[in-house]
């Protein structure tokens, strides 16, 4: 519990009551059993460290953030998804999905490019030429902070 | 009058995938007197996905497209439900917190540049109705949609969380409104808060697309002609969502999808194009028949 606590985000499982207003109130606990937020902040307070951060648990939150607004207590499920994922992907648990976002960002600069056939198509409506980034002051910035080494770890 | 110049923050989905919203706004905004000012060079916002990965690399990327606004001594227009939320939350933790400030600028200052906490974010919509105003939108729609059933999408991060969004449920009453002075009718219905699926694309494709067909039940429940959005993600996750859903969970809907800039767009006589009706996967030709039609 401590570990998540300490972690950006995530000190809001220290207020947690066990509710279930999170749960209630979560859109993809209505289609999905297995993501149950109160459960899984039942679960990093009791200290299940590898049953949080492995396989699917941590990859199931939309960030819709409606558990933040709603949990009396400051709980922040929502928020404490973003210590949990942290922590999952430096044991190497990233879906590809987000590799390839992550990827993208640190060669382009953005998470999604445009294809070919966009930029064509930009020019011939008058839009203007692609929005240029600057990827060297992208790449600078995220080797400082070894997000490099930490996508490489993920590959 | 309030200023009504803005850094313009176009993201990475918008020109991608959506070029059709970025026109609309760029053909309306002079017409309601807001002024552009493109951010060259300017880096992803650093959207969930990336905030999965490291809170920092999150903070840094967002603080330096924040810095640029700084210096252009502007604030934000974003287009984007999502870079609306990583700029806006940014912005709101690096102002409040000293100790993460320090960190995130001990890190800008290698590419030279320095977090001050100068700037404001905004989203369109938001800009619209509180800089721009009812009154002034009200009095450039020519071709009002009268009658128009309308299923506003607002997309979560308008309004959530609100300890960043200091005026909570305004977002949404701001978009109502904005939809109503095209003389459409913002219809209310269950799920309206409720999120689209969009971020689970990509990640869980199944789980984004059950997501979506709640909202989609709901929707149709309601009776409207049209889904009108601000949100790109949303946008593509109920527009081509729809087709996904029909194939995979054997369900049909026929709701047009459309972005609140391009329904102002119409309202104000202004035609789309024909690329930009045909990026629409459910098709939105009874929408563009009733602009002006009574």
């Amino acid at each position: 519990m401590h570990q998540v606590a300490n972690t950006p985000r995530g000190r809001g499982v220290l207020a947690c009551i066990q509710c279930g207003r999170c749960t209630n109130s979560c859109p993809v606990a209505r289609v999905v059993q297995e993501h149950n937020p109160r459960k899984l902040m039942e679960m990093i307070i009791l200290g299940l460290r590898s049953d949080v951060l492995s396989e699917q648990l941590p990859w199931y939150c939309l960030s819709c953030f409606t558990c933040l607004d709603r949990c009396p207590q400051g709980g922040d499920v929502g928020e404490t998804i973003f210590a949990i994922r942290n922590l999952a992907v430096r044991q190497g648990n990233i879906p590809e999905g987000i590799l390839a976002q992550a990827k993208n960002l640190f060669e382009n600069g953005r998470v999604v490019t445009p294809s070919r056939m966009a930029l064509v198509q930009r020019e011939k409506y008058g839009l203007g030429r692609e929005p240029v980034v600057d990827v060297e002051i992208v790449q600078k910035i995220l080797r400082r902070t070894s997000f490099d080494r930490l996508i490489n770890k993920g590959s | 009058m309030k200023p009504m110049k803005y850094a313009f923050f176009l993201g990475c989905l918008i020109p991608a995938r959506e070029p059709q919203y970025e026109n609309s706004v760029r053909k309306i905004a002079p017409e309601l007197g807001m002024e552009l000012v493109e951010m060259e060079g300017a880096n992803c916002c650093a959207p969930f996905s990336i905030q999965s990965l490291d809170y920092v690399s999150w903070l840094a990327l967002a603080a330096r497209n924040l810095c640029m606004a700084e210096q252009m001594n502007l604030n934000i227009l974003a287009l984007c439900n999502d870079c609306y939320e990583s700029l806006l939350a940014t912005n709101t933790i690096l102002k409040e917190n000293h100790e993460v400030r320090d960190k995130v600028n001990e890190i800008l200052a290698d590419v030279g540049l320095e977090f001050k906490g100068k700037t404001d974010v905004k989203i369109f919509s938001d800009a619209l109705y509180e800089d721009v105003g009812i009154k002034r939108v009200k009095d450039a729609v020519k071709k009002p949609f009268n009658g128009l059933r309308v299923a506003v999408q607002p997309g979560c991060h308008l309004t959530k969380p609100k300890r960043i969004h200091f005026k909570q449920q305004m977002g949404v009453i701001a978009l109502d409104e904005l939809v109503n002075a095209t003389g459409a009718v913002s219809v209310p219905y269950e799920r309206k808060d409720a999120c689209c699926g969009g971020p689970l694309r990509g990640i869980n494709d199944e789980v984004a697309l059950r997501v979506a067909k709640q909202k989609l039940d709901s929707i149709r429940a309601a009776g409207v002609d049209c889904i009108v959005t601000v949100c790109p993600f949303c946008f593509l996750e109920l527009d081509m969502g729809q087709l996904e859903i029909r194939r995979h969970l054997k369900e049909e809907y026929d709701l047009p999808v459309l972005n609140f800039a391009d329904l102002l767009r119409m309202a104000m006589g202004m035609k789309l194009e024909n690329w930009e009706i045909k990026a629409h996967r459910i098709p939105i030709t009874k929408i563009l028949n009733m602009a002006g039609a009574k």
